[in-house]
């Protein structure tokens, strides 16, 4: 079963994050690095991927035209998504289990962030199921 | 670059979803079928996923014995990531007219839902990872 572990802070959390000491951002990045080496060791780890700070980011929607209309005007209460792990595993709790590890990850002086993170499936995928319109139907509904 | 397109929705527009009718679903299904191919066949797609509907999502933390502690209460207002798409592009604006595209899939009677698409670059590689 595929989950997908996904790391979000407000935008403050991440000018706090860049004013941690190197070795408090040392010793957090050790801790992700392991955990990342034991998920390849035991074949569980799919994909991760770390995102740009959301000071660049933005929001894009379709005009009539097709062109993009842009805005990166985002209320402080947002969360923007920092980063995500892929994880193939046996069982619901097992992905529970790394995502708390990775929560447990130390920060300042060495005590655990304790950031929450989001455990997520996915939908069966309509461009991977066959073409019959019943089961893109289902595949849709279960997105 | 890469960049990540992301689409997100409160827990409110899945139950909305739901409701639409199976044209509207197959409609909105073989746009983005469409949109994944010209993706591919332009030689910019990287990855893309669909997530399960909110319901079963969970917020998990640790304890302070290291066991983790989940929870599935979330506020109303709560933006949950329906999917998303990384992309690989000469520059920002090309992200920006590709989620555009995105944002015109068409919604209920056709019309173009105009969703709001989160744009981010994502950092190459994770070599600070040890990836």
């Amino acid at each position: 079963m595929k989950y997908i572990l996904l790391m979000s802070g407000m935008k403050v959390g991440v000018e706090s994050y860049l004013a941690w000491s190197q070795k408090d951002r040392d010793a957090h990045m050790a801790v992700l690095q392991r955990i990342a080496r034991e998920l390849t060791a035991s074949g569980e780890f799919v994909a991760t991927q770390g995102l740009a700070v959301p000071q660049e980011a933005k929001v894009v929607r379709g005009e009539k035209s097709a062109m993009p209309v842009t805005d990166g005007v985002f209320p402080e209460s947002k969360e923007f998504l920092l980063g995500y792990w892929i994880v193939d595993v046996a069982t619901p709790e097992r992905a529970y289990a790394i995502a708390g590890r990775i929560s447990a990850a130390p920060g300042p002086g060495g005590v655990p962030t304790n950031v929450p993170i989001e455990v997520r499936g996915f939908a069966s995928y309509p461009e991977v199921a066959s073409s019959s319109s019943e089961e893109i139907t289902r595949g849709a509904k279960r997105i | 670059m890469k960049f990540i397109l992301m689409m997100t929705g409160k827990m409110a527009d899945w139950d909305e979803y739901t409701k639409w009718s199976k044209e509207d679903l197959e409609r909105n299904v073989t746009f983005m079928r469409a949109f994944s191919k010209e993706l591919k066949d332009s030689g910019v797609f990287v990855a893309t996923e669909g997530l399960a509907a909110p319901g079963e999502a969970k917020i998990v933390r640790a304890g302070k014995d290291g066991e983790p502690i989940t929870d599935g209460v979330f506020p109303e207002s709560k933006e949950f990531l329906a999917g998303y798409w990384i992309i690989d592009v000469e520059s920002p604006e090309q992200a920006y007219k590709i989620a555009a595209r995105a944002s015109t899939a068409p919604g209920p009677g056709g019309k173009p839902g105009r969703m709001p698409i989160e744009v981010r670059q994502v950092l190459s590689g994770h070599a600070d990872l040890g990836l």
